[in-house]
């Protein structure tokens, strides 16, 4: 076992030669490439486009629920607004955002392959995602969605005057985007992992990620199967949902949730995957229980499959079944808790430098773990029949979707970002953004956990049978607005660094990683020439690698101290 | 090193399957097909606890999966496949059947029924307070306007 | 971790249908194949979902679902699963034939799929006119006239032939798919393109998803024409 001396910032020649970004500049040369390493890229610009509407969504949010009577909109235009805010972020961010945006860039990277198994699926993977948003955006312009994003029966399959059938069409599509994504990054992993690479030796971002990819091939076609029918019954009258000739509304239920929750599953092991390199590279230190890690993402795969039925516990399903699906989802909790005392255990000892991916980082921990505890409260039926279709639910939710994808999302995006474009930014900025989110998050999503417990339920525009909640969801905009302010400013200093920013090194975190072992950015084919392994990724030496590791600072000269680069 | 000819490119994954053991394999699906729909015109009487209906469609969907069984083996090769196909063939028949742990809501709904409420019979109702409207309730707040 | 960088490059054989992104041709081989079954595990759960439902109902309006499935041509049936059997048969003699890269063989034999697929949808599309002279077609036209539906209750037949269109017309628009990417082989194959002649993986893979359709026909046409009448 042997460290590698990590030189931060190496020389800025290498930026002369040609990588990824530079090797060709024409529109075509995007749009038609099968380096995951562009489409990645491609994902990002798309990601946050669908990201900034889903925003303005919950901004309308916001802001209609600072009076108990409402403050412009109609019942109506409020429908529409959680709908669309639900229906894009879930299907058009979150389940997107980590797996496509860095799994593309960093999975091949991280196992030393050259690219993917399947670059020109991954494009169309790509152009499915674009094509479905931009239907389900057509959708929300001519009419919107007033179903809610679960699109219960029969209300969106019978009665509701709305564009359902055209999100459904473009949700259906992004579906495929990511059963594409799912079998690209399963094939990859198992087969083009470079020679020594063995499971073991693998970082825990890829295990988090080949969990996500089984899910996403085994839960997703059967809610493109079920909207699918929605949409049928609509245009053709397929009555398998109406109960006037004898269907079952809450089979919609089942089977929708049947892929929704380990949606979840999906949105968040890539966050866990992002949370184990952040907290090990920064901590400088091995991951606490490397192999409970891996194993605990399959786990949550595995079991994830069978709780669907804890959003059902008021749908008159039978209470036996409410009972054992109460029952296992505590079981559930356990992997995550596993994840998070290991994360936690890491620290431990560890020589934490709290730079901006930190910051995001322990922010994850704390944030994660709310939100997972708050999940208990929900998973116990008793309570549940209380705190259903309350902000409660609504304010755990994101607090593991925020706090934990969105944290995890951006910790990813500041900690590869010099890696991805070849730049450095500004780490002070990037520490305020990170403390005005957290602040801003907490001041956003705490009341609710509140006035949920209080009774206020959700998809209400209104309260006026309780105005007292309303320092509460005033706090609450306020702190949207401080959140607002968080997400925005990565937008100028990141933009800025990619034209004034410092030049960055292969390593400038000197963190450890196949990823980081190669240019910045990357060349097309990742690597000059195939690594072999031989000994797994996290092994750090504390004290030299503290002492040594880059501040995201380039060192213009070869000054780099005594740790001989070792071999073997 | 380059790859030149690929005259020689027989993996041993894939080696050739002779036409005889497809040409088996076929006239055994054809005479499970006969027996299956001989097999659903007689109405099979009843064993221990299994109705005749039960037993029919026993018959009839076990034929069935000895027919998948023999695709999925000969002609999909996973006969002759690497241990990873073997394992995606396995997995996903588990998982369609998770599907049908739907199921197990609807067999055990007669188990414990929730209490609900029952139209014309008074005494089913929930005890709960008269509702007011808000109105009743708050008859002084004049300045909370209700939107619709 | 230590990194030992070994110096590696493939030939770029123009001729070699090896990716760039693959070491060798057995690993390429096996990463398709690999992948080309995952897709079939998400077209498993795509069905299942619809075979649940069906379940589901199924084991609710036993009587009326069987009363219903008496409309239901048996002859046609089995006609078409014979029809899909044989056409099975007849890939995987392609795909042998795409191993030894015999292109006469392959042809054929792809061209004897091609006509059994048509077979398979000109008979579902008479089954499927003569339901909609019976307006057995969901929706306000569904038929009124109870002889029609067997004597079933008219709201569960609705039902049931909702279930019918739904996973028989999915299962022919998967029919019609197939047949739309054997034409573009066949016209590679004809072409002579190497991407299809010097390497038989991408036969082999539009031979899987071929099977697949067959497969679910095979459970199909057991639940829908051979239902056993419940007691």
């Amino acid at each position: 076992m042997s460290a590698i001396g990590i030189k931060p910032g190496d020389a800025p020649a290498e930026q002369k030669e040609p990588n990824y970004l530079n090797v060709s500049h024409t529109i075509s040369s995007w749009l038609l490439t099968g380096d995951h390493k562009r489409i990645a890229m491609l994902y990002l610009v798309s990601v946050t486009f669908f990201f900034l509407i889903g925003s303005f969504a919950a901004g309308l949010i916001r802001l209609e629920l600072t009076s108990p009577s409402g403050v412009i909109l109609e019942s109506d235009s409020y429908n529409r607004a959680f709908s669309t805010h639900g229906v894009i972020m879930v299907f058009f961010f979150l389940v997107v955002a980590i797996p496509a945006v860095f799994g593309n860039f960093l999975i091949p990277l991280m196992i030393g392959a050259k690219d993917l198994a399947f670059p020109r699926l991954n494009l169309l993977s790509w152009y499915m995602y674009v094509v479905g948003g931009a239907i389900a955006l057509l959708g929300i312009i001519t009419g919107g969605i007033d179903t809610g994003w679960t699109f219960y029966t029969p209300y969106s399959s019978m009665y509701s005057n709305t564009s359902v059938s055209t999100v459904i069409v473009g949700i259906f599509l992004v579906g495929f985007s990511s059963i594409f994504t799912g079998i690209n990054f399963i094939v990859t992993v198992h087969k083009m992992r470079a020679p020594g690479m063995t499971w073991f030796r693998l970082p825990l971002f890829v295990w988090a990620h080949y969990a996500t990819s089984v899910i996403m091939v085994l839960g997703t076609p059967v809610v493109a199967i079920t909207l699918l029918l929605v949409v049928f019954e609509r245009a053709f009258k397929l009555p398998v949902f109406n109960p006037e000739l004898g269907g079952d509304p809450v089979l919609f239920q089942h089977l929708f949730w049947f892929y929704s929750h380990p949606a979840v599953y999906i949105m968040i092991l890539p966050a866990f995957g992002v949370q184990s390199e952040l907290i090990a590279n920064f901590a400088r230190k091995r991951v606490f229980g490397y192999h409970f890690v891996a194993f605990s993402s399959l786990a949550i795969a595995g079991l994830g499959f069978i709780v669907w039925g804890h959003h059902m516990f008021v749908s008159s399903q039978s209470m036996y079944e409410g009972l054992v699906f109460s029952l296992v989802s505590f079981l559930v909790a356990v992997p995550s808790a596993i994840k998070v005392f290991n994360w936690t255990a890491t620290l431990h000892k560890g020589h934490v430098k709290m730079q901006s991916p930190m910051i995001y980082a322990i922010g994850f921990l704390g944030l994660f773990t709310v939100g997972g505890l708050t999940g208990l409260f929900l998973g116990a039926a008793g309570t549940d029949v209380h705190l259903t279709a309350t902000y409660f639910v609504v304010a755990h939710f994101h607090y593991v979707m925020v706090g934990g994808t969105m944290l995890a999302f951006l910790g990813a995006l500041h900690y590869w970002w010099p890696k991805m474009t070849g730049r450095l930014f500004h780490d002070g900025w990037a520490k305020i953004t990170a403390i005005l989110v957290f602040i801003g998050f907490n001041l956003t999503f705490f009341p609710q956990f509140i006035i949920g417990w209080m009774g206020m339920p959700r998809r209400y525009h209104y309260y006026y049978f309780a105005p007292e909640f309303q320092a509460y969801h005033i706090m609450s905009t306020l702190g949207s607005s401080v959140l607002a302010l968080g997400f925005i400013l990565p937008g100028f200093y990141l933009t800025y660094s990619l034209f004034k920013g410092p030049v960055a090194g292969s390593n400038p975190w000197g963190a450890h990683g196949l990823e980081w072992e190669t240019t910045s950015p990357p060349p097309t084919l990742n690597f000059d020439q195939t690594p072999v392994v031989l000994d797994e990724v996290y092994d750090f030496d504390p004290v030299t690698e503290y002492e040594e590791a880059g501040s995201a600072q380039p060192v213009l000269s070869d000054t780099s101290t005594s740790t001989p680069e070792k071999d073997a | 090193m380059a790859s030149s000819s690929h005259a020689s490119h027989t993996d041993h994954h894939h080696h050739v399957v002779p036409t005889f053991t497809y040409v088996k394999t076929f006239i055994a699906l054809f005479i499970l097909m006969v027996i299956t729909i001989a097999a659903a015109k007689v109405n099979l009487p009843g064993v221990l606890f299994l109705s005749g209906t039960v037993v029919n469609q026993l018959i009839a969907l076990g034929i069935a999966t000895i027919k998948a069984a023999l695709v999925i083996w000969v002609f999909m090769g996973v006969r002759w496949g690497t241990t990873l196909t073997k394992i995606w063939a396995a997995a996903g028949f588990v998982w369609f059947i998770l599907i049908f742990l739907i199921l197990a809501d609807y067999t055990t709904r007669s188990y414990e029924q929730a209490q609900s409420f029952e139209p014309g019979v008074k005494e089913s109702a929930l005890p709960r307070a008269p509702i007011k409207s808000f109105q009743e309730e708050n008859p002084n707040r004049n300045n909370v306007r209700i939107r619709q | 971790m230590a990194a030992i960088a070994h110096g590696h490059d493939h030939g770029h054989d123009p001729d070699s249908p090896l990716h760039h992104q693959f070491e060798d041709i057995e690993q390429q081989n096996e990463s398709y194949i690999v992948g080309m079954w995952t897709f079939l595990v998400t077209e498993v759960m795509f069905f299942g979902a619809l075979f649940l439902m069906y379940t589901l109902y199924r084991w609710t309006y036993q009587e009326d679902f069987w009363r219903c499935h008496n409309m239901l041509d048996v002859t046609k049936g089995g006609i078409n699963t014979m029809v899909l059997l044989f056409s099975s048969f007849a890939v995987v003699m392609a795909v042998q034939g795409a191993q030894l890269k015999k292109k006469l063989q392959v042809l054929g034999w792809l061209a004897v799929t091609q006509a059994c697929a048509l077979t398979f949808l000109v008979i579902k599309y008479f089954e499927y006119t003569h339901k909609f002279h019976d307006r057995l077609y969901p929706g306000v036209n569904f038929t009124d006239n109870v002889a029609n539906v067997g004597g079933a209750n008219l709201n569960v037949s609705q039902l049931f032939f909702g279930l019918y269109f739904g996973m028989t017309g999915l299962h022919g628009v998967h029919v019609l798919i197939g047949m739309l990417i054997f034409s573009i082989l066949m016209v590679m194959w004809a072409k002579g393109k190497k991407i299809v002649v010097n390497d038989f993986v991408p036969t082999e893979m539009v031979g899987l998803y071929w099977h697949f359709v067959d497969l679910v026909w095979i459970f199909l046409f057991p639940l829908f024409y051979l239902m056993p009448k419940p007691h």
